[in-house]
This record gives structure tokens, sequence and C-alpha cells, in this order.
């Protein structure tokens, strides 16, 4: 109070801030709970999760949704479980690694399942399929590019620079527009390859180089005197790459991997453009039925949630990776 | 008495003109303790790091564990060497995303196959020996500079070498943690390893070493029994190197 005395533009300054924020949040609020029509997220809540997927499948799909969300909610709970429950890190690992091929055969069908075509797939479970999949594949493939990045191969080094800068100078929305529509027409009319199969690989393609990229920065903090030790314990050169360099470099990098993670799961609604019916994909068809009409903000208010959601938990699975790391390799870097 | 190290008029230069390693020639033979001294740049660390190939050498030869190598510095006969030779470096360099156990079980498991259980059994040996056997399940940073020391002393041991190389083991400690270091390395050289050990731990030098070789400008000034050394150094340059380190 003494300083707001004998300061008193200041002062006013801080009662105009606070007067404008608790406006914001009564009407906010107010919106929020009085104006705002809900029924069309809560009557669509299985369109949203599921998008235009046959009802009597449904079960497969949203199955896969309760086991992710299961899963991370172990994965969360895994300082408090962990003795309780005997569950391990590598137990976690394997269990994400088993969600990829387990969500496909659920969503795709075979075997006892019926088969359903991958354009009935839509909304949320698409939208964790393309960023799941796709970062599968990105995270491999960025470690080749970095490792050719650094390689004291002149060729390998030429084709990954080559590989990486081309990649990063290309906006996303043009290589999905490559992969979706320009593709098909460049290959024989008998073969067509599934829409989603072509989006998972051009994301892939695409995050790879900035995955590289963040990799780079990580073999570049791993000191040269870990090479030297390594090598004097007769390891070869692939043996001290993939089993001291490697982990390290890795390690160094998850926060800026984590940012990519993200960015990829908030990217994936760039193929509602390209007509795929993900989570805004889906959205944009409900809003075009005469029956929702002029409920865009709900749907995007809503919308704008489940994508915090989602990244959140990226987040914060991340952060709690970050701090288990028993080598503090992560922490070291970051204070 | 068999010859582990065979090093024949040695040169290296890293600039042109600078001479890291000038005309260097002398033997370190099996059992020994040679304990290298010599004023900052004057080739010591240069020298230990030709044995196991980390430099390589502009002309002469060397022979090392029975494996020559010279100027061509062949990989293949590096490799070789380095399966049999271990390293302790001065900042330890233990890789600190493995735990304990795994840092000196990784090379047994990866260059030599042993069985992991059988790799860890001699590193839970090893970790006795030094001292610190119950930290096998850290990780290198929630360990002191001394304990780390002796886990990469450790680590080096897990090949069973038969020529131990120290490049300054104790320049990166704490004063009160030097002395854990040089006990383990008094009891390597009691059970008869063949050490070559660069240091300036002068009491160290004169109580283990058998011989002391004297640097300075990447030439061999002197090389003469430990005692004859401290007591006294035929070389002026030996002479005024041990009166500085004295006070």
């Amino acid at each position: 109070m003494r300083h707001f005395r004998r300061h008193p533009v200041q002062a006013c300054f801080s009662v105009v801030l606070l007067g404008c924020i608790a406006w914001a949040i009564w009407s906010t609020g107010f919106w929020l709970v009085q104006q705002a029509e809900w029924s069309v997220v809560s009557g669509n809540l299985p369109l949203f999760a599921v998008g235009g997927y046959p009802e009597a499948s449904r079960w497969r799909p949203i199955l896969w949704l309760a086991l992710l969300v299961l899963l991370t909610g172990f994965t969360l709970a895994q300082p408090f479980l962990l003795q309780r429950l005997r569950l391990n890190s590598t137990m976690l690992s394997w269990s994400w690694l088993l969600m990829m091929p387990l969500g496909l055969w659920l969503l795709a069908g075979g075997g006892v399942l019926a088969p359903v075509p991958s354009r009935l797939w839509g909304g949320l479970v698409l939208t964790l399929l393309l960023t799941l999949f796709s970062g599968l594949i990105a995270l491999p493939l960025g470690i080749l590019l970095a490792l050719g990045r650094c390689s004291e191969l002149t060729t390998a080094r030429l084709l990954s620079k080559i590989y990486i800068d081309g990649m990063r100078a290309v906006p996303l929305i043009a290589v999905l527009f490559f992969g979706q529509l320009l593709l098909p027409l460049f290959l024989p009319v008998q073969i067509e390859i599934n829409r989603v199969f072509r989006a998972v690989v051009a994301f892939a393609l695409f995050a790879a180089a900035y995955v590289a990229e963040d990799l780079r920065g990580g073999l570049q903090a791993v000191s040269p005197t870990q090479i030297e030790a390594a090598a004097a314990l007769g390891l070869g050169p692939w043996q001290i790459q993939r089993l001291v360099i490697l982990p390290q470099a890795l390690r160094i990098a998850v926060p800026a991997l984590t940012n990519q993670a993200v960015g990829l799961l908030q990217n994936t609604s760039l193929m509602a453009i390209l007509g795929l019916v993900e989570l805004l994909g889906i959205s944009q068809s409900l809003l075009a039925n005469p029956a929702y009409i002029g409920r865009h903000l709900e749907v995007y208010v809503w919308l704008a949630a489940l994508y915090w959601l989602f990244c959140t938990a990226m987040a914060l699975m991340a952060r709690q990776f970050e701090r288990q790391d028993p080598s503090n390799l992560i922490a070291a870097r970051r204070s | 008495m068999t010859v582990v190290v065979r090093a024949e008029s040695v040169n290296k230069s890293f600039k042109a003109g600078n001479r890291a390693l000038d005309d260097v020639s002398f033997t370190v033979r099996h059992g020994e303790v040679l304990v290298v001294m010599g004023p900052s740049g004057s080739g010591k660390s240069t020298l230990i790091r030709t044995f196991n190939g980390l430099e390589s050498i502009d002309s002469g030869s060397l022979e090392v564990v029975g494996i020559p190598l010279d100027s061509d510095h062949d990989e293949r006969q590096i490799r070789r060497i380095r399966r049999r030779v271990g390293m302790v470096f001065q900042q330890f360099n233990l890789f600190p995303h493995l735990t304990i156990l795994q840092n000196i079980t990784l090379a047994p498991i990866q260059v030599k196959s042993i069985p992991k259980l059988q790799a860890e059994r001699r590193a839970h040996a090893l970790l006795d020996q030094m001292g610190i056997a119950d930290q096998a399940l850290k990780y290198p940073a929630q360990l002191s500079g001394g304990q780390q020391q002796r886990v990469a002393i450790a680590r080096a041991l897990a090949l069973d070498p038969e020529l131990m190389l120290f490049d300054e083991p104790t320049s990166a400690l704490d004063p009160e943690r030097v002395k854990e270091v040089l006990d383990a390395m008094r009891q390597l050289a009691a059970d008869g390893m063949t050490m070559v050990v660069v240091t300036h731990e002068l009491g160290f030098a004169r109580e283990v070493a058998d011989r002391v070789l004297f640097m300075d400008a990447g030439r061999i000034v002197e090389l003469t029994d430990a005692e004859e050394f401290f007591t006294h150094a035929k070389e002026e340059r030996s002479q005024r190197f041990l009166n500085q380190m004295a006070h």
C-alpha cells in the first residue's frame, strides 16, 4: 500500500489493469455458463471422438482412445505407482510402442475385426493416429539425418544437409499438398495409396528435418572426450555412436523434441484443409450442418480445450521424463 | 624380461615446427611402473596417448603389447591394442547416461562378447577392489570425483589389460580425494600391473615408480631409476623441476 501511495500513476494503472482482468474473467465465465449452447458439443461427442466411423464398430477406436488415456495416466502417475505396481519404465515404453500396431489393427480391422476403410476414420482418433505414427517414423529418420549431417563422409553429410535445408525451406502445407494431391498423379492408376498413410508419410518426412536439427544440437553438446573414452575401450565407431553418443544426445534434445511433438499434434489440423476429417475437419463439417449454424465459438472453444489437454499431457510426460532421468543429463543443461 | 611398450624415434607435431614429441625412444618393461614427469606442454600426455592410438605419430615406430603401430595409423591394429590396454583420463570421462555397473560392463560385453552375468560379476569384484562396492547402481553424477576416478580405473581394468595408462589421474580432484585414487593405484602396482603414469604427485612417484621418465619440450631429458631421480637427478633441467615442485 505504501508503494501505491508513493506512485499514484502506477496505482491507477494497476487498478485499471485489475479491472480489465476481472471483466474478462467475468464475461468469459458468463458466456461459458450462460450464453454458450453446448448442445453442439455434448450432442456430438462420438463424432468428435471417432468421426464418421461406422456406428457398429465404434467401440474399436473408442477402446484405443481409452487405452491411450489410461496409458498416459499410468505414465504420469508412474512415480507414485512405481513401487506399488512394480511398473517399470521399460514396460511403459513397450506398452507405448505396442499401442501403434494395436491402434492400426483396431481401426483398420483385419482378422476377426471387420475391415473399415481409412476414409471413414476421423475425429480425435485420427488426430492422435497421425501424430503418433508420424512422430514414430520421424524420430528414426531424424536420427539418421542428424548422424549423416555430422558424419565424416562427405556424400552423407551433403545429402543430409540438402534434405534438411530443402525440407525446412518448404512450408508444411506444401509438403502435405504434394503428398495428397500430386503424388497420386505421378503414380500409375493401379497403385492407390491410402490417404491417411500418405499424410503420415508427408508429416514424417517434414518433421524428420526438424528432429534432425534438434538432435544435431544434442550431438554437438556431447563432449568429444566421451568419444575418446569409448574409443580407448576398444569400441568401434558405430558402437560409439549407438551406445555412447546417441543416448546422450537424445536426452539432451528432449526439451526441443517435446516442442516438435506438440507442434506436430497441432499441425495435423492442416489436414482438414486437404479433406481428412480429423478434429478440425469434423468440426468444420459439423458447423456446415444447418442445425448448428452460428455455433462457431462453442465448437472452437471446445477444440482449443481438447488441443490444450493433449498438448499439456505431452508436455507433462516429457517433463516427467526429464525429472526422472537419473543421469541428470537433461537437468544439467536446464540449470 | 618382456617389453610391453617399445618406442623408436617417435616424432609428432601438431603444428609445423612445433614438436610435441621429438625423437622419443624408450621401452616399458613388463610389470614395471613408469612415471612420466615434466612441465606442462612437455608432451607427456601426447606420449601416452600415442600408445593406444588416441594420437597418431608422424614418424618412427611403436610396439605396444606386441602389436606394431606406425605412422599409417591402422584402425584394426589400434583396436587390437585398445582391447588390451586400459586408460584412465584426467576428467574421468565416465558415461553419464549409464550406471556405474553399466559403465564397467559396456566394453566387456560389446568388445569382448562376454556374457552379461559374467561381466557383471567381474564388475562387482572390481568395484569391491576399488572400495566402492555399494555404488554399482548409481549414476556418475551421484558420485564424488574420487569415486568417479576409481570407477574409471575399474572400467579400464574390466578388459583385463596388460598395460594401464594414467593421464594425470588426480589433477582434477579435490586435494582430500587424491589419496583414495592413489591408494587404488598403489594396490594395482603391488599386484604387478604394468603402468605408465603421467602425474605431478611426487610422493606417489617416489614411492611407487620403478623408473621416472622426465620430459621437456617433447624430448626425453632423463630416464632413470626412481630412487636415483629423486636423490640425484643427473640433468640440470630435472633438478630445476624438482626444486620448483618441492616449493
